[in-house]
């Protein structure tokens, strides 16, 4: 196994972090998008979720970190779980989209709200108890970055090769956390979406984005997982 | 139809008052397609030919009776019905056949389309790509290339907004076209009791392909959801996912381009489906143009409501003297109006102060653009089609 110098290491990960970064943003921007459009007001509290959102997106990555390394020793490169891997996660974002598009667990569209007009209103968001709603938002936060976080996309796979070629676990898991600064910087701009939320439309808009996804996430999951369960 | 449209319409202004205003198109007319008669071919001198008489008569007509739709609606159908005729001709000629090889996307021979543009700028900001396997400039396999397509739409967009949807997208007049044959809606009033929220759908396939063509690195609407893959080019059918893909499309195309505007009368992918079309609304806020009500006259009577096309009125926009977002500056709500209350508006002026002279100045912009872009791909067809005819 060919040792790289951690020195090295750390400002290759920066480097690639941040030259990949719009690879990552154009990668987990379907997920982040429509779910942040779905967030309460306020920048704030958006800057609030984005944090949350990046740091169980961190913590992916430093489980993939851990995983490759411990792995790069034992399992050949071209191990073909990496597609059970690659599609599991896909059809797991497509759950948690739909999810959020369902509004579930605490926010109703309301369908029979009439106005005079005959027409029912735009969307209608009921508010859940404030304690109970952060907690929902988090756990949301949480869901999504991970499996964004452990979703394998082209630089991820890439600094995925490079870590498994450190001489320790530390410069692996080293190596994946600035990669991942790198990354990070270039989802700044997505706590202004605060501003364009709880608008009835952006939120209706939003969520039929999220299904859009979903269906998407769940054909390009499935037929990777169908394909590996009929051609092995 | 052809008899009520034809119908002698009632005079809104005399005969050398509406020659004097057509002057213009006219001029225009003959300034464009001068270049076709110094080329050799008498299939395309009598397609330009046409294309001059026929654009400068409806123009005409549009002067004389006053109304804007209807004549607009002929031009719109010849031109979603003739686009495909000439396009897949010039297909079958160049490579022949409708689908596209994987060498032709390769070295860049794929005609460009303008339903890709919103997919275009963030893959060109963030990595510098264009996500279509088309050239930028013009080529002797493929004259449609991305930059001269690009400049196109931004002149048009500049002039109609919107009104793209009614002067220039020949999918639209496909569609239209397909409107226009019952002679009542079938089930016109169910979808006007359709969920308003519906109306949101072009946005949402708009971000969703947006982002995920950014994603992908490639044009995700052209790749899975274009309905007009069916009757221009499509990728070959070699596998599952191709199949499938045409599966879609076709299904799409049968769906919303054809069934549901002939039962309802209404552009129904225009309305609940076209991402582009809900791009082209963004820039209905910078055009100088728009509908407006005049709320002294209005009676509530909804009679625009029911004769806009693609939905772009609700009672309540009406009450506020608008329409929506999406308006497309097609005129029938004007048309319909009983009290001449639904007015063409300038921007920056009073409503209904004076709206003939906002109509006159939209109409010479739309139909000198519609002329120059609608009238070229006519003229193609009608050549294209003289010269397959046996006789000559
Ligand atoms: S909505 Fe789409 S298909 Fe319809 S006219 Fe506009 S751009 Fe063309
Ligand atoms: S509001 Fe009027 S002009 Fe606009 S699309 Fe509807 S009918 Fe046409």
């Amino acid at each position: 196994m060919v040792v790289v110098p951690i020195s090295t290491g750390a400002g290759e990960a920066l480097l690639l972090g941040l030259a990949t970064g719009p690879v990552c943003l154009a990668s987990c921007g379907p997920v982040v998008l429509p779910w942040m459009l779905v967030q309460p007001r306020g920048v704030r509290v958006q800057a609030r979720q984005l944090s949350i959102f990046l740091a169980a997106r961190l913590s992916g990555y430093l489980l993939f970190a851990a995983t490759v390394w411990l792995a790069g020793s034992v399992i050949p490169r071209s191990w073909s779980g990496r597609s059970w891997l690659f599609g599991g996660v896909q059809v797991l974002l497509a759950v948690g989209l739909l999810v959020y598009a369902a509004g579930w667990p605490h926010t109703r569209c309301s369908f029979a709200d009439s106005s005079a007009d005959g027409s029912s209103r735009l969307v209608q968001i009921d508010e859940p108890p404030r304690s109970h709603r952060s907690r929902s938002h988090r756990s949301g936060a949480v869901t999504l970055g991970f499996l964004t976080g452990i979703s394998v996309c082209p630089p991820f796979l890439v600094a995925g090769v490079r870590a498994a070629q450190l001489g320790s676990l530390a410069d692996a898991l080293l190596f994946f956390a600035v990669f991942f600064f790198g990354t990070a910087v270039w989802f700044a701009p997505f706590v202004s979406l605060g501003v364009v939320r709880r608008s009835s439309s952006f939120v209706t808009v939003a969520r039929m984005v999220a299904v859009l996804l979903a269906c998407w996430y769940a054909f390009a999951g499935g037929s990777v997982l169908i394909e590996r369960a009929i051609y092995g | 139809m052809a008899s009520r449209v034809l119908a002698r319409p009632p005079a809104f202004r005399s005969v050398g008052r509406s020659l004097l205003l057509t002057l213009p198109i006219a001029l225009w007319s003959l300034l464009m397609f001068t270049p076709s008669f110094r080329e050799p071919g008498r299939d395309r001198h009598i397609g330009s030919l046409a294309v001059i008489l026929f654009m400068t008569t409806l123009f005409f007509l549009m002067m004389r009776t006053g109304k804007t739709y209807q004549w607009r609606r002929w031009f719109f159908v010849a031109l979603g019905l003739l686009f495909p005729v000439g396009f897949i001709a010039s297909l079958v000629a160049v490579r022949g056949t409708m689908s596209i090889p994987v060498e032709r996307m390769v070295s860049g021979d794929t005609p460009f389309c303008y339903m890709v543009i919103p997919m275009l700028f963030i893959p060109a900001a963030l990595a510098r790509t264009i996500i279509f396997p088309g050239s930028i400039l013009p080529t002797a396999n493929n004259p449609h290339s991305i930059a001269i397509m690009i400049g196109i739409w931004l002149a048009m967009t500049l002039v109609v907004g919107k009104g793209w949807c009614s002067y220039v997208c020949f999918f639209g007049g496909i569609e239209e076209g397909f409107a226009a044959i019952p002679k009542r809606a079938r089930i016109g009033r169910s979808v006007r009791k359709l969920d308003p929220r519906l109306r949101l759908v072009p946005w949402a396939i708009l971000l969703f392909v947006v982002v995920l063509s950014a994603a992908l690195f490639e044009p995700v609407y052209c790749m899975w959801l274009c309905p007009f893959k069916t009757v221009t080019e499509y990728p070959a059918v070699h596998s599952v996912e191709t199949a499938l893909q045409m599966g879609i499309f076709i299904t799409l195309f049968a769906g919303l381009v054809i069934v549901l505007p002939f039962l309802t009368k209404k552009r129904t992918q225009c309305a609940y489906f076209c991402p582009f079309g809900a791009f082209q609304s963004i820039f209905n806020k910078i055009n100088l143009f728009e509908i407006r009500f005049d709320r002294e006259k209005c009676v509530d009577c909804t009679l625009c409501q029911t004769a806009c096309p693609i939905m772009a009125l609700s009672a309540e926009s009406i009450r506020e003297g608008k329409t929506l977002m999406n308006c497309m500056k097609c005129g029938a709500c004007v048309d319909s109006c009983k009290k001449s209350a639904a007015v063409w508006h300038l921007k920056g002026t009073k409503v209904a102060l004076k709206p003939e002279r906002a109509r006159l100045l939209f109409l010479y912009g739309a139909w000198a653009m519609a002329t120059m872009f609608g009238g070229s791909i006519l003229a193609n067809s009608i050549a294209t089609m003289l010269h397959w005819l046996p006789v000559k």
